[in-house]
């Protein structure tokens, strides 16, 4: 019997065990059958057995019997069947013919093979104890391949089972040395492979021999400790059955694109033609213009056509001026036309119900006058021009020392036309205080808080200052509070003169092209030395805080200072003080000459009080108390005896010396207490109106009632009498009145506070 | 008076020689070089115009940046679009042109 027919094996030798397919395979092909067998045993013994194994165990308890096996009895099975073997191949036949051409005849075909392939298997196991394996091993140990921790129990189990059932393992051991003899009792050439394999295979079974010897030993531990044993037995081979793949995949940052396009470098194009022609006149033509050019000068041509641009420039500017003041006509009649009523009561507007009422007075508002850039500027300043009766200017700055602006604004308006200021200057800090020129009625000076003068014309619009103090000797080291126009010098020189808090009085006169500053008086406290640093002494000075100008001694002037006193002084001297006045006890803020008697003057100050003074008398004749600072106090224009004052408060106080010695003949609340306060006022020249600003930047204009500015009546035998004359005789009265009192004896200062 | 006449006449007839710029939006300091750079070469190779236009063209890349033109010669016509405030219209020599202009 050959390997040819080995189907017939199980039957002839009537082997129950035909269903495990490891003995199908063994019969199959020899080695793989060696491999596998010898592998079971090695993995049987070492106690790594796998499912396979397992499940041919378990086939083995169920035998399934072919239907055509035949039923034989025990003496038949007892029956030795004997059957004779030979090396020779009966089924093959010999006599194969193959005819050849070359030879012309029949020659016998050679002898196919004894081997007969019946399945071809290439197997992906590796023996254990083979080449690769080892290296694997090796490799496995170098790099740790450890089997997963939760199969170490089973496997175990798994083994300790296979191991209790020996007479399987005997089965198989004789099966395989079966196959081991007929393999050696096959063909001469399958000998030295054969060979290999028994030898392989006595050494499979040495070493399972020695591994279940080493079973044997573990199994008691194995039982109660499984996972602990031998670790390095564990180690499976790495096949492609048995591996094991990692891998994680990490996150991918998200991609993006940014791109940015640059401006492409402008680009022009030139072109021309190049003959000779063409260079030759080049050359003449330059040439000829370079002769030229250094026979007449140089920058002639460049200098004509800047004058021409200069030229276009001012005649546009010609223009537009034109067309101002169009605009400004046409603007000023719209707005007499839609205010026509106001603008009538100005001048003809009396308040009927002062018929009825006896010695009390009230004030109409008429226009609100401000300019959108200084809203929140306080007026520092109103002052009528002395020509065109319609026509005040309006100071914008700051009182309050933390809220200076960056700019201010002088801006002349018309009471014909209260929506747009008719000129508008602008200065770059506060402007504190203007006059205009009582004879150049287009002169206006103006004061700034940071100590500066500037002068400007109006004629020539208010862009440029005409006159600007520059540098650091030729201004007042701080904010100019009062500005007035001085009269003409001998050799008609225009001049002004400026108080400042800084102590200084300066008289500036406009020079061809600058001004020419003079300290006229230097305003020194009197024992007011003290000690200053490294022994040396120190002459206090005190600030002033306003000026004014005796009517018609040109020469003498008042300077109220921040210490409440009012200085007497002359623009001839400034060695001393004609007269000096313990006035307040805060700063003066203004003071105001009557218009009728030059000797009479009145003081307000930040103390609440407003005096009434006469020249060279240390004590005032009239003190009233009005309950807040008082901004400003301006005599009248029309009358002696009323003179009127703004306070803190938003109220104007209108006093009449000759109908109440005591009390204001009218207060009245022009602006909300707590939100706003009234700076300054003014009288307007011709008509009974007054204009007062406050510290919103808007300026009211009020029009007095007619109890306000009550005219003296000529007694019937003197008709002929003017008003000048009445009035002057109106304050006399009334000042004899007061100067009854003994000499040296002290007005009291009674005055209480006054209340609407 | 005859006599000045002629005399200008004779003057008409000089040939000029120094350097014209006839055209150039070049900033004035570059313009200087470039001029004072274009005559160096031109008299430096004045028989050979495409070596001077080659000479010029590489020292213009290597002082002004690269992508120049530089186009010399007694004759043509020209007609190119340049980056503006780099080209220069030059003559020289009384019967010379040349034109740089740079455009990448």
């Amino acid at each position: 019997m050959s390997a040819a027919d080995p189907a017939k094996l199980p039957e002839d030798e009537a082997r129950p065990c035909a269903g495990s397919a490891e003995e199908e395979a063994a019969m199959d092909e020899l080695q793989l059958d060696e491999n596998r067998g010898s592998k079971t045993k090695g993995e049987g013994g070492g106690g790594g057995g796998d499912a396979d194994d397992f499940d041919a165990w378990m086939k083995s308890r169920q035998l399934v019997k072919p239907d055509d096996q035949l039923d034989l009895t025990e003496a038949e099975l007892g029956e030795e069947v004997s059957k004779m073997l030979t090396p020779t191949n009966t089924n093959v036949q010999r006599n194969l013919v193959v005819y050849s051409f070359k030879e012309g005849e029949y020659v016998l075909a050679p002898l196919p093979g004894n081997t007969v392939t019946l399945i071809s298997f290439p197997g992906n196991s590796l023996h254990v104890d083979s080449e690769e394996a080892r290296r694997q091993v090796e490799e496995s140990e170098e790099i740790g391949y450890p089997l997963p921790m939760p199969n170490y129990a089973v496997v175990e189990q798994r083994e300790t089972v296979v191991e209790g059932e020996d007479e399987g393992e005997g089965e198989e051991d004789e099966k395989t040395d079966m196959d081991g003899k007929q393999t050696s009792a096959g063909d001469a050439g399958d000998e030295e492979e054969a060979e290999e394999e028994e030898d392989e295979e006595g050494k499979a079974t040495e070493g399972e021999q020695a591994t279940e010897t080493g079973a044997d030993d573990e199994e008691r531990p194995g039982e109660t400790q499984p996972a602990t044993a031998a670790p390095s037995k564990k180690r499976k081979l790495i096949n492609q059955f048995n591996y094991c793949e990692r891998a994680t995949l990490t996150y991918n940052n998200a991609k993006r694109s940014v791109d940015t396009q640059t401006i492409p470098p402008p680009r022009s194009s030139f072109g021309g033609n190049v003959l000779q022609w063409v260079i030759y006149d080049t050359y003449q033509e330059d040439y000829e213009a370079t002769q030229k050019a250094t026979s007449s000068q140089g920058d002639h041509k460049s200098r004509s056509s800047k004058k021409s641009y200069k030229k276009k420039t001012a005649m546009a500017e010609q223009l537009n001026r034109k067309y101002m003041r169009c605009w400004q006509i046409l603007e000023r009649m719209i707005n007499q036309n839609i205010f026509d009523d106001i603008g009538n009561d100005y001048r003809y507007w009396e308040d009927p119900a002062d018929e009825y009422r006896d010695g009390e007075g009230n004030l109409l508002p008429l226009w609100k006058f401000q300019y959108e850039k200084t809203k929140k500027m306080n007026v520092t300043e109103i002052t009528f021009n002395p020509s065109y009766y319609d026509l005040f200017a309006v100071c914008f700055g700051s009182h309050d020392f933390l809220k200076q602006p960056n700019e201010g604004y002088l801006c002349l308006f018309t009471v014909k036309n209260p929506s747009y200021p008719d000129y508008i200057i602008q200065a770059d800090c506060g402007v504190m205080c203007c006059d205009i020129h009582p004879h150049y009625p287009f002169l206006v000076v103006i004061g700034l808080y940071d100590g500066n003068v500037a002068v400007y014309d109006l004629r020539d619009g208010c862009k440029e200052a005409m006159y600007v103090s520059r540098g650091v000797k030729c201004k007042h080291g701080e904010c100019v509070w009062q500005i007035k126009w001085g009269p003409d010098m001998a050799d008609g020189e225009i001049n002004f003169f400026s108080v400042s808090s800084d102590g200084c009085v300066f008289n500036w006169i406009l020079m061809q092209n600058k001004l020419w500053v003079t300290t006229i008086i230097t305003l020194y406290l009197e024992n007011g030395i003290t000690d200053g640093p490294d022994g040396t002494k120190v002459v206090l000075k005190s600030g002033g805080s306003c000026v004014q100008f005796h009517p018609t001694n040109q020469t003498v002037f008042l300077v109220g200072t921040e210490c409440g006193l009012i200085y007497k002084c002359s623009t001839a001297f400034s060695s001393k003080y004609l007269m000096t006045y313990n006035a307040h006890y805060m700063s003066v803020y203004r003071i105001d000459f009557n218009r009728f008697d030059s000797n009479i003057f009145v003081s307000c100050s930040g103390d609440w009080r407003v005096k009434v003074w006469e020249d060279m008398r240390a004590d005032p004749l009239f003190i009233f108390d009005l309950g807040s600072a008082v901004g400003d106090v301006k005599w009248a224009p029309y009358s002696s005896t009323v003179f009127a004052a703004v306070t803190n408060e938003g109220k104007v106080h209108v006093f009449d010396l000759n109908v109440n010695k005591y009390k204001p003949i009218c207060v009245q609340a022009v602006v909300p207490k707590r939100k706003n306060k009234l700076t300054r006022l003014a009288f307007n020249e011709k008509l009974p109106f007054i204009v007062v600003g406050d510290e919103k930047g808007v300026t009211t204009s009020l029009k007095l009632s007619p109890n306000l500015r009550v005219m003296v009546k000529p007694p019937k035998k003197q008709l002929y009498l003017d008003q000048l004359t009445l009035q002057n005789a109106k304050l006399e009265k009334l000042l004899s009145l007061v100067r009854e009192l003994p000499e040296g004896s002290v007005i009291p200062d009674a005055a209480t506070t006054v209340r609407s | 008076m005859g006599d000045e006449e002629n005399v200008k006449e004779g003057d008409k007839k000089i040939v000029h020689i120094y350097p014209l710029v006839k055209h150039s939006d070049m900033k004035e300091e570059m313009r200087h070089e470039v001029v004072e750079l274009s005559v160096s070469m031109c008299e430096k190779f004045s028989s050979n115009y495409e070596l001077v236009a080659k000479m010029i063209k590489e020292s213009m890349d290597k002082k002004f940046g690269i992508y120049w033109h530089v186009v010399v010669g007694e004759g043509f016509g020209f007609e190119v679009s340049y980056e503006t405030e780099n080209i220069l219209y030059l003559f020289f020599g009384g019967n010379l042109a040349i034109v740089l202009w740079k455009c990448s």
